[in-house]
This record gives structure tokens, sequence and C-alpha cells, in this order.
């Protein structure tokens, strides 16, 4: 192996398992309990840089866990889950699993939930800016072609489901919120999360509305989303369904 | 190589925090500078930010994640989106480190230091050499703020930085509060090590705080430019003229005055050593 590469085989090796550290303290000038507290830097920047990122695309999880918490399950998650870009925006992808599975946290039975809204809201915040798409358009489709309608939902859009009151936890935890600070924990909430220009939008999304839009993220047509969600809700409304989600820029295309 | 004209005169790191007084206050600055991988995105908030610095000011893209220095391998779509971010943005300076922060599919998000040797040299130089034509512009390289040190560096670091420079036609971006932490936690002269680079290599000075563990100082780009940095950045500007001058402070982010005072105190520095040249 080029000494190059065995230099940081090692390396990665002490930042990972300080006991690793004496193969590596070989490598380096100067006294090994010196070595030992330096390396210990490059460990707590390590943990830093997982924290700064989840941080950034967990505020809510952050504040209802606490930061102490949240610094342990940074590193845990990082140490189970290593980064493997040098861009961490995508690094808490899978956030929602470890929570769901990590022992600490399974008093906390929402929290895989809420992470997946809030790398729904995360991922929205970086979409693609899509202009919307004109109500107009849709009528000039031709009436024999309007079935096969396939809508392109504007980047971002997600439907997150839950047991849980997500959008209520996720609601009273954002800046500049003041109202009362209750839950009604026996609510069962799906977030609809969606861009309205540059703010990311996070609002309680009704089980058909809900139904619709996942059958049309995953491929239907109009007429096949519309007899799924049909199907196990009778009531469904489409047309006034279709109005608001014009008028509130969730769809920027459509083919048909 | 040659580079686009690049901006006179000293800018800040521009910080969320920041944009908006930026942008309504318009502070007389040189150029703003941003970390390239908080643009790595499609749209949205992060993006229109950056597009509204860019038609006020010249950019600076500054690179953390590249990780030149990765023994077994350059990650390609990192480069890639870096290309995609300097053809949208067309940014007055392009920089990276001279580190390595990634081997066997695993990040560490860090700057870490390399050994000086020949074999790292040619490694870097074909790095940089990559970068530059995929990117089809010359590339700043920083030498970097370290806690450890290689038994096995057979140069140092200035030195290895003005070879790869000669080699590859990079140009340098002198971290002075890197070069004094350095020299602190190892025991050198950093004015001695200043004397040793050749003048018009250099592309961009940067100036930070740093802070102090134990007996160790740590790079955190969150306090003000101690005293011996000014001093460095007195030489400098003696020594090789007026370079594009970074404020960099990327924790605890205080008032946008502070950093305009900061700019302010560099500018003075810059034009008084200029008069004495």
């Amino acid at each position: 192996m080029p000494d190059l590469l065995a230099f940081q085989v090692d390396f990665a090796a002490a930042l990972r398992d300080g006991a690793r550290t004496p193969a590596l303290a070989r490598r380096l000038a100067g006294e090994t309990d010196i070595v030992d507290g330096r390396m210990a830097i490059y460990r707590a920047n390590m943990v830093a840089a997982a924290d700064k990122a989840l941080s950034a695309a967990y505020p809510v999880i952050r504040q209802v866990v606490g930061d102490e918490f949240f610094h342990g399950l940074a590193r845990e998650y990082q140490r189970v889950t290593p980064s493997t870009s040098g861009d961490l925006t995508g690094f808490g992808a899978r956030f929602d699993d470890f929570l769901a599975s990590f022992e600490h946290t399974q008093a906390m039975p929402y929290l895989p939930d809420l992470a997946r809204l809030e790398w729904a809201a995360h991922l929205a915040y970086g979409a693609a800016d899509a202009p919307g798409w004109d109500a107009a358009a849709l009528a000039e489709i031709p009436p024999e072609r309007q079935d096969a309608i396939r809508f392109q939902w504007s980047p971002g859009l997600a439907v997150v489901r839950s047991a849980f009151p997500i959008v209520r936890i996720w609601t009273i935890h954002q800046p500049g919120f003041d109202g009362a600070f209750e839950v009604d924990w026996s609510q069962a909430e799906t977030a609809l999360v969606a861009r309205d220009g540059f703010a990311v939008t996070v609002t309680r999304c009704p089980p058909d509305q809900a139904a619709f839009i996942e059958a049309s993220l995953r491929g239907a047509s109009l007429a096949d989303a519309a007899s799924d969600t049909l199907e196990h809700h009778p009531d469904f409304d489409l047309g006034a369904f279709l109005a608001r989600a014009l008028a509130a820029r969730l769809v920027c295309g459509a083919t048909y | 190589m040659t580079a686009p004209a690049s901006p006179v005169g000293t800018g800040i790191g521009l910080r969320q925090p920041h944009y908006r007084e930026v942008f309504e206050r318009r502070p007389a600055l040189a150029f703003l500078e941003v970390h390239s991988e908080n643009f790595f995105l499609e749209g949205g908030a992060s993006m229109h930010a950056l597009e509204r610095a860019r038609a006020a000011y010249p950019i600076s893209l500054h690179g953390v994640g590249l990780s030149l220095g990765s023994a077994d391998r350059l990650a390609d779509e990192h480069l890639a989106r870096l290309e995609r971010l300097v053809r949208r943005v067309q940014p007055a300076l392009v920089s990276e480190h001279l580190c390595w922060g990634a081997v066997g599919g695993v990040h560490f998000n860090d700057l870490l230091p390399l050994p000086y040797t020949g074999e790292a040299l040619a490694l870097l130089a074909d790095r940089v050499d990559h970068v530059q034509s995929v990117l089809k512009r010359q590339l700043l390289v920083e030498n970097l703020s370290a806690y450890v040190e290689c038994r096995d560096s057979e140069m140092t670091e200035t030195a290895f930085l003005a070879e790869l420079a000669r080699r590859t036609g990079c140009g340098l971006l002198l971290d002075l509060n890197n070069l004094y932490v350095n020299a602190v936690n190892f025991g050198f002269d950093a004015a001695e090590r200043l004397d040793a680079l050749d003048g018009a290599s250099i592309g961009q000075i940067h100036l930070a705080g740093h802070s102090v563990v134990d007996d160790c100082l740590v790079d955190t780009h969150g306090a003000v430019v101690c005293d011996p940095v000014w001093q460095l950045y007195m030489q400098a500007c003696r020594r090789f003229g007026p370079k594009p001058t970074l404020i960099e402070w990327d924790t605890d982010l205080p008032a946008l005055d502070v950093l305009l005072q900061q700019a302010a105190q560099a500018s003075d520095i810059a034009e008084r050593e200029a008069a004495h040249a």
C-alpha cells in the first residue's frame, strides 16, 4: 500500500476508534500524550460536523430532545451511518431509520415520523424553483385526454403519513410560534410538505387528498389516481381539490 | 492558465444570519465569500440569496469538501457539482484546501493534514491539474491549520504549496491565521515561512480568529483577528503587495458590523503598507 494511503487508513481508524491511535502515533511527530490530545480535537470536530448538519435538517427534533441528547444522537448516528460525501446536505437521509431502531429513543415513538417530515422539509428547501401551472392550462386540455393527465407536482412536494400529531408538533416548534403549547396525542396526522415561493410549508393533509397525491406521485394518471382514491374515500371532491392545488401552485405542469 | 480579474480589496464571508442586512445596507466590500457546498442545491432560498449577492458583489467560492488529497480517489461527483456551481455563479475566485478528508468511502468532513512528501506532491499536482481542467480556471489552494504533524514530511507545507503552484499553475490562498496557529502548535517562525513564498502565486489572503484549547490553538473562525496575525498581514502586504483579503468568521457569528470593522482594519493596513512599499 502506498505510504499516503496507509497513513490515511491509520488516521481514519484512529479518528473512529481512540484505541487505534497508537498505530497512527508512530507516524506523527510529538509525544504520545500530546498526540492523543490533538487527535481528540479532530474527533470533536468530526462529531461537531455531524451535529451541525443534523441540526440544520432536524431543528424540531433538536428542540424536542434537547441539545445535549441531540449531540449524543448525532455522535451515534455518525458512528453507524458515517458520511460518504464532502457535502453534508444529504447526511441525515437515514436519521428516521436510526431513530426507529436506536435503543434510547424507543420511548419517543413519534420521532421517526417527525424525522421523515423534517427531512422532506429539508429537501423542499433546496428543491428546484418552479413556476406554478395555470388552471386555464388544465381547462384547455381536450376532455377526451383529461383522464390520461399525469401531473407534475412542484419539486420538493411530499406527503408524510403518521399515526402521531406530527404537523402539530412541527408547528408549535417553529420560530415565532406563540400559541398554546398543547398537543392532542390521539390525533394521527398526515403532512403535506411543499414550497410557497422560497418558504417551505407544512400543512395537515386530509386522508383523501393524501391518497390522491400519493397515487399521482407514483405516476398514476388522473383517472386512475381518482378512482383509487374514491374507492377508499367516496366523498373525495376532485374538482375542489384540484382548484385549491393549482391555486397553491402545488402543480407545475402535466403530460397527457 | 489565467485567472479572471480578481477583486482588489477586502471581503467578508456571507453567512445566512447576515443575508438580509447585507442586501439592505450593501456595505462597500470588494467581494463576498461563501462555502461552495452550501450551494450544491437546485433552487430555494439559499440559491436565491446567492443570486442576489452575485448581482451586487464579486463572489469567491470556498470549498471545504472536495478533499484534494484523499489517496484512494477524488470524488468526481463532488467536482461535477462544483463545476455546475462555478458555471452558474461565475465567481471571481475558487478555492480549496491542501488537505484530505475521506478514505475508504468514509468522509470525515474535516480538513485533515497530509504528510508533505514527494508522493503526496505528485498526487496533489495530478488532482489540481484535473480540477483546473474540469473547472476551466485557476484554483487557489489554501494552507491548513493543523493539530498534528506527520513524521514522514520531507518539506514544509509552505515549500510544498510553492512547488504545487509551480507545477500546476494553481494559486495560493494564504491563510495567515492558519499559518500562525501552526507556528504556535508546532513551534516554527511564521514570518520566516512567509519569506519563502513567491508573491505572484498568492491569489488571496484569509484572516480569521482562533481559540485556545489547553496548549493548542484551534482554528474555529469564531473570534476577532489576533495581533500577531495582523502583524503577519502587515508583513505580507509589504512583501507581496495588496491581495484580495477575506475576514473569515463561521462560528459564534457576531453582528455584521464586527465583520465590517475587521474588514476596514485590513483595508487600512493594506493601504498603509502599499504607501510604504
